[in-house]
């Protein structure tokens, strides 16, 4: 079982109205269906919730009136400006069951130089035991040189799972990074376009703020 | 500057300022992102502005996305005339905004950079915003 035990109340009564009371009482309305049983309507305690779920792809035990279930969250609204969570959809899973569940790519290393390091697909599909669901795939791009493009075939895949997304999605795409020249006549002329007049003082800067800020990045590292 | 190259109609009603974003309101290219907190009229000028001022704070090392365009008309009657007459002239295009919308994305650099970048970007626009990130929703 999962360390992730929320208790569940029953839901009876539906509609907005409803489910904004459930919402006003600092809890979330949620429903959990799966393996051809009826859909089940509950209410998931508010804080618990947002904490389980911190991990998008948490296995999480829900205790229903003494029963327990193993459930992933399949879907969760959000509101977009204020930082609640709106309604959940759980799927009911079983030990030993494999599941397709988005897992996200950690790029580590730095890549050659004068190259822009672009992540096309930050999440991909992999098919996995419900109960050992990998947290994140890690990919290299130390030391890479542009016009290097990584595919999701190229990724290794932790232990346990297999790739379900098209192994030909591009990943990664390793790009020469624009030169200074091209950069700044580009910004010449969009600023001349819009009427933004440069001081000599602005325009030093950024620029030396810009060439600071990677070098705090690589200490930080 | 954002211009659409061919309209169906060249003077329109002025856009709805109510409601939420419908969508657009989740980091969906980038790592980072501007997220409008008020509806708003966003003008070409202002969007070009920002992307300015971002990427002249990052200089060549990461990606900017521009997630709204300025497909909205607007137009303006001249300076001491009387009403009536028609409608003014076509005077900005704008990008209408409402709360909630991640309107400029960035990545390929470290978060304090992408703050301080995004911060400047913001103040070049005309409405209260906030930094965003991509994992979990998270602020």
């Amino acid at each position: 079982m999962s360390d992730l035990t929320l208790n569940a109340e029953k839901r009876t009564q539906f509609g907005k109205g409803a489910a904004r009371k459930i919402r006003r009482a600092h809890k979330i309305p949620a429903v959990m269906y799966g393996h051809g049983a009826d859909p089940i309507h509950i209410t998931l305690p508010g804080h618990d919730t947002m904490m389980a779920l911190k991990n998008p792809n948490a296995l999480l035990t829900i205790v229903i009136d003494g029963d327990e279930q193993l459930a992933l969250a399949k879907d969760v609204q959000r509101d977009a400006i204020k930082p609640i969570i709106e309604h959940v959809d759980l799927v009911v899973v079983r030990k030993g069951e494999k599941v397709t569940v988005d897992i996200s790519v950690h790029v580590e290393g730095e890549a050659g130089p004068e190259t822009v390091v672009t992540v096309d697909h930050p999440t991909i599909s992999v098919e996995a035991e419900a109960t050992n669901i990998p947290e994140y795939v890690t990919l290299s791009v130390e030391g890479l040189p542009a016009g290097t493009q990584i595919h999701a075939s190229d990724l290794t895949m932790p232990e346990g799972a297999t790739l379900a997304t098209d192994p030909e999605v591009l990943v990664v795409n390793i790009t020469q990074m624009v030169s200074e020249e091209a950069l700044e006549a580009e910004l010449t002329e969009a600023e001349a376009e819009v009427g933004i007049e440069q001081d000599q003082s602005d325009a030093e800067a950024p620029a030396e703020a810009a060439t600071e800020a990677p070098a705090e990045g690589e200490q930080a590292e | 500057m954002l211009i659409p190259r061919r309209v169906k109609h060249r003077k329109q009603h002025h856009p709805g300022r109510s409601g939420a974003a419908k969508g657009g309101t989740k980091v969906a290219f980038g790592e980072y992102g501007i997220q409008a907190l008020e509806p708003a009229y966003v003008t070409n000028r202002q969007i070009e502005s920002a992307r300015i001022a971002m990427t002249r704070y990052i200089r060549r090392g990461g990606k900017v996305w521009i997630n709204i365009y300025p497909d909205r008309p607007l137009t303006k009657k001249p300076a001491e005339t009387r009403m009536g007459s028609g409608k003014g002239s076509p005077e900005w295009w704008v990008a209408n905004v409402k709360p909630g919308r991640v309107m400029f994305e960035l990545s390929g650099v470290p978060e304090e950079t992408a703050r301080e970048a995004m911060r400047l970007a913001m103040h070049k626009l005309p409405m209260k915003c906030r930094f965003v990130k991509r994992e979990g929703g998270d602020i």
